[in-house]
């Protein structure tokens, strides 16, 4: 058992847990956020993506100790103009399915939009294809990536 | 008309907590501020509050399909209500929820795309009956004829200009008997049925707030990690290191988990080898937290044996099905005409095709998980659970307790696609929850959900057939063979001939196939395995549309024939399958030669539904191209004839999603066998379709009177065949399995 102090959504939490253990069930288990979600458990289905230091990270695979002094923010705490710009055009497009994936595909186009601000098909199929969707909503993704660049470059 | 008593309801702060959002889990994480109100049930489905908001219930689980906005939006539009002042609660636990599936009992379950089917006359009747009590509540009021009183989203309003809000009247329409035949709208006056509302859970799903089974949190909750015996009839024989593995970290126990009927809705189903359940045939390891019973049970020290199946494996399951196929033993399905004789008499021009297809799994996004709470024989779960009566009664048969006393709690499910009919994990979570004391959330790994899936089963095709004079089919004969569905878990629904039983999910699309076909013969052979098997979308369609379709494609290019004006000239009686084909045909631009590099396919099928509750009429045409070394999806067009459509937004959704996920079943999906067990771990080995493999979907929704059909699983098996067929045009090579090899879209 180890101390680990860890930001998460802005807020310093302690907690007292293995070092193995991933981000992803300190997350869910030891802080409640269970908005990112346990797919595959070795950072294939992208179901478990949160930004750590601003960048796309899949917490499954993310020991706790190996995560140092990262800024994590999960689906419950991300903010600025590409979020809402992605989670509004994922509603206007009515998205989801069941759902489950979609915090991970809405995390994974909000980190490809600050990255690139007008991506173009060949990008979203780069930054998205390692979140795997079942009810396959790839069509709809990628409409609502497009509408939310176009809602950001204005 | 029937007066049916209806009780006064208080909804208290349990069920304040279920918001909009949310069907009905009460969070312990959440601080909840108790909110008393007073609310009335109208009907078995609508409950008015004192407040003016209307609850409406939805008895069908949401598992991606859109029932959680469709449904409620059926009776919104009878009840004449404000649509933004509604919210949406999961119901369960009355008659009025369930349906009878072919024979069985009725039971409240969502499966087989009947939830449209069949409560779209249901849910009209309960809401405009809703509306009729709260009219004549008015009328009495105001001492008026109920003909001089009018609704208007959510308020009675009479000749002179009265008005009422339904919250003020429910206290007394509750009160009032129902009409059983209370007047519904006409079609021309439908608000809501009919149009693309948007989902009502997009929000919630968009931004983390939806609520699935695996996040379900109750108090003095702990976590539970299972390893199954790998066999099917593998059982435990040790656990070596148990006093080692209690001392780490959160570790609370060890259970040994008894084995469990999978697909336990029918009594007389059991699996041949399964059939010895009265075995521990998992582990789980109980935990403060998951990834301490994860982190334990990797380092338990568990030893299984094979059982009496031990030894199975795919040679073994792929040999009995080519025996099958070209054995004398098989069931007579259909017998037209003297096609076997016309097959005997001119066996030189026989045109022959064979076909293998293996199990595959569901793999929903969400592994198979449940919380479950067992105290002195009255249990409670909470869950991504697709059919409420069935995991009653399995949790009920596990422990011994009656059904009555299982409550179930359905929340937003992360897939299932049929996989979470079957309470097999629910039951594990509940035996844990009674090992030691507390509620405990079980979740399978993604190991062990792909391992222990409950399969689609395998299936292979012989089909021959003889042409006439002018290259249409004289006679036509099918063999189907594999483990048969309903011989596995619904003996009860199996049809009976003097010369055995058949199944009908094995023939889905061939036996009452659509296209003209003079001497017609199909049979059936079942090869029993002791491999769990359950319905999964599109069920026996899947494989027998892909053999069916195939075969027709193969007989068209016989003789050199356009494929779509073949089929066009085989179903010139169907006027319902003509128009699908031909609405794809023109949409696709059919009768155009492709561009040079795009190659096409066309397929058809009419998907009738279980016990011959619907029929879907749908036509699919893939586009194939050149892209460097490879041939890829590009486009598929697909039309079809649902019925009425209830919302237009959610039907598109189901084309788009339905034809990506027969993609996945095209070209990945297969559970291969060894040891008694499977052998696919994880997405590494049994891959889904991702975003960039995505083709384009134009879809084409025919106008029609007809009443609502089912559609969640209808636009799947015309893709392969459509597929197959494409590529058969482009590199000459004919596609006799799936999924289909990759070196079949190389250049």
């Amino acid at each position: 058992m180890g101390l680990f102090t860890i930001t998460v959504n802005g807020a310093s939490q302690s907690i007292e847990v293995e070092g193995d253990t991933p981000l992803l069930w300190i997350l869910r288990d030891n802080l409640g956020l269970t908005g990112t979600k346990f797919g595959c458990g070795i950072a294939l289905c992208g179901a478990c993506t949160v930004f750590v230091d601003g960048k796309p990270l899949r917490a499954c695979s993310l020991p706790i100790s190996a995560l140092g002094k990262g800024n994590v923010t999960t689906i419950e705490g991300v903010s600025g103009p590409e979020a809402a710009a992605v989670q509004d055009a994922w509603v206007a497009r009515d998205v989801p399915q069941c759902g489950y994936c979609q915090s991970g595909q809405v995390m994974s186009a909000i980190a490809l939009l600050k990255e690139i601000k007008k991506p173009t098909d060949r990008d979203i199929d780069l930054a998205l294809s390692g979140n795997l969707c079942r009810c396959a909503t790839y069509i709809r993704i990628r409409a609502a990536i497009h509408d939310a660049a176009r809602t950001l470059v204005g | 008309m029937s007066p049916i008593t209806r009780r006064l309801v208080l909804v208290g702060t349990a069920a304040g907590a279920a918001s909009l959002l949310v069907p009905v889990v009460v969070r312990s994480s959440i601080a909840q501020s108790p909110k008393d109100e007073t609310a009335y049930e109208i009907t078995d489905w609508i409950v008015v509050a004192s407040t003016g908001e209307v609850t409406l219930g939805l008895s069908q689980p949401e598992v991606g399909q859109g029932s959680y906005t469709v449904l409620p939006q059926i009776l919104a539009d009878e009840l004449d209500v404000d649509w933004q002042r509604v919210r949406v609660r999961f119901v369960t636990g009355k008659d009025a929820y369930k349906i009878a599936f072919k024979n069985e009992a009725p039971a409240q379950k969502e499966g087989a795309s009947m939830s449209t089917t069949t409560f779209y006359e249901r849910l009209r009747i309960a809401g405009a009956a809703a509306r009729e009590a709260l009219t004549r509540a008015a009328a009495q009021k105001w001492d008026v004829a109920v003909s001089e009183c009018r609704t208007e989203r959510g308020f009675v309003i009479s000749a002179s200009g009265n008005r009422l809000s339904y919250a003020e009247l429910a206290p007394a329409a509750s009160r009032l008997p129902l009409s059983t035949h209370p007047r519904l709208k006409e079609p021309h006056q439908f608000t809501l049925i009919g149009k693309p509302i948007p989902r009502l859970d997009s929000r919630a799903k968009s931004t983390g707030r939806a609520l699935f089974g695996i996040d379900v949190s109750v108090p003095d909750m702990l976590n539970a990690a299972i390893r199954m015996a790998p066999s099917f009839t593998g059982a435990v024989v040790a656990i070596r290191n148990e006093p080692k593995i209690l001392k780490m970290p959160g570790v609370h126990a060890v259970v040994r988990i008894a084995a469990v009927a999978v697909a336990n809705e029918e009594a007389a189903s059991e699996h041949p080898g399964l059939t010895s359940l009265s075995r521990d045939n998992a582990v789980c390891v109980v935990a403060d937290h998951f990834w301490q019973a994860k982190r334990a049970l990797d380092a338990l020290d568990v030893v299984f044996d094979g059982g009496p199946q031990g030894g199975l494996s795919t040679a073994m399951i792929d040999g009995l099905l080519q025996a099958a196929l070209g054995g004398d033993a098989a069931v007579p399905v259909v017998d037209i005409g003297t096609a076997r004789q016309i097959l005997r008499d001119q066996a030189a021009s026989v045109i022959e095709r064979r076909f293998v297809l293996p199990h595959i799994a569901h793999a929903p996004l969400e592994p198979v998980n449940a919380t479950a709470h067992y105290r002195n024989g009255v249990v409670e779960v909470w869950g991504s659970i697709q059919a409420v009566t069935a995991c009653q009664e399995a949790v009920a048969k596990a422990t011994g307790c009656a059904p009555e006393a299982v409550t179930v709690h359905v929340t937003f499910l992360g897939g299932s696609f049929g996989r979470k009919i079957v309470p097999d994990y629910v039951v594990q979570a509940v035996q844990a929850s009674k090992a030691v004391g507390r509620p405990v959330k079980l979740i399978r790994t993604r190991e062990e959900d792909t391992q222990h899936d409950v399969f689609r089963p395998n299936a292979g095709a012989r089909l021959r057939a003889v042409l006439d004079e002018v290259g249409y089919p004289l006679a036509v004969h099918a063999r189907v063979a594999g483990q048969s569905l309903f011989g596995a878990t619904r003996k009860s629904w199996l049809d009976q001939t003097p010369e055995g039983a058949w199944d009908e999910s094995m023939v889905d699309g061939i036996y009452n196939q659509s296209y003209r076909v003079p001497n017609f013969s199909v049979e059936t052979v079942d090869t029993p395995l002791p491999i769990p098997v359950y319905f999964m979308r599109s069920v026996g369609s899947t494989a027998a549309v892909f053999f069916w379709e195939s075969f027709i494609s193969e007989l068209a290019s016989h003789v050199s024939a356009d494929q779509y004006a073949y089929r066009r000239h085989l179903l010139t009686a169907e006027p319902l399958a003509l128009r699908v084909l031909d609405a794809v045909a023109q949409a696709s631009n059919w009768t155009t030669p492709p561009a040079p590099g795009l190659y096409r396919g066309i397929a058809y099928n009419c998907y009738v539904g279980r016990g011959g509750r619907f029929k879907t009429y749908v036509a699919e045409v893939v586009e194939l191209m050149n892209v460097g070394d490879r041939f890829k999806v590009k486009r598929v067009f697909c039309a079809v004839d649902p019925g009425l459509v209830v919302n237009p937004n959610t039907l598109t959704a189901q084309i788009e999603g339905g034809i990506g996920f027969a993609m996945t079943t095209a070209l990945y999906s297969r559970i291969t066998f060894s040891k008694g067990g499977a052998d696919q771990k994880n997405f590494f080995d049994y891959p889904l379709l991702t975003i960039d493999e995505m083709p384009e979907v134009v879809p084409i929704v025919l106008p029609s009177d007809r009443p609502p059909q089912g559609f969640g699983e209808v636009v799947l098996a015309p893709l392969a065949p459509a597929i197959a067929q494409a590529l058969q045009h482009a590199t000459g090579r004919r596609l006799d399995v799936m999924p289909f090899p990759e070196a079949a879209f190389r250049r």
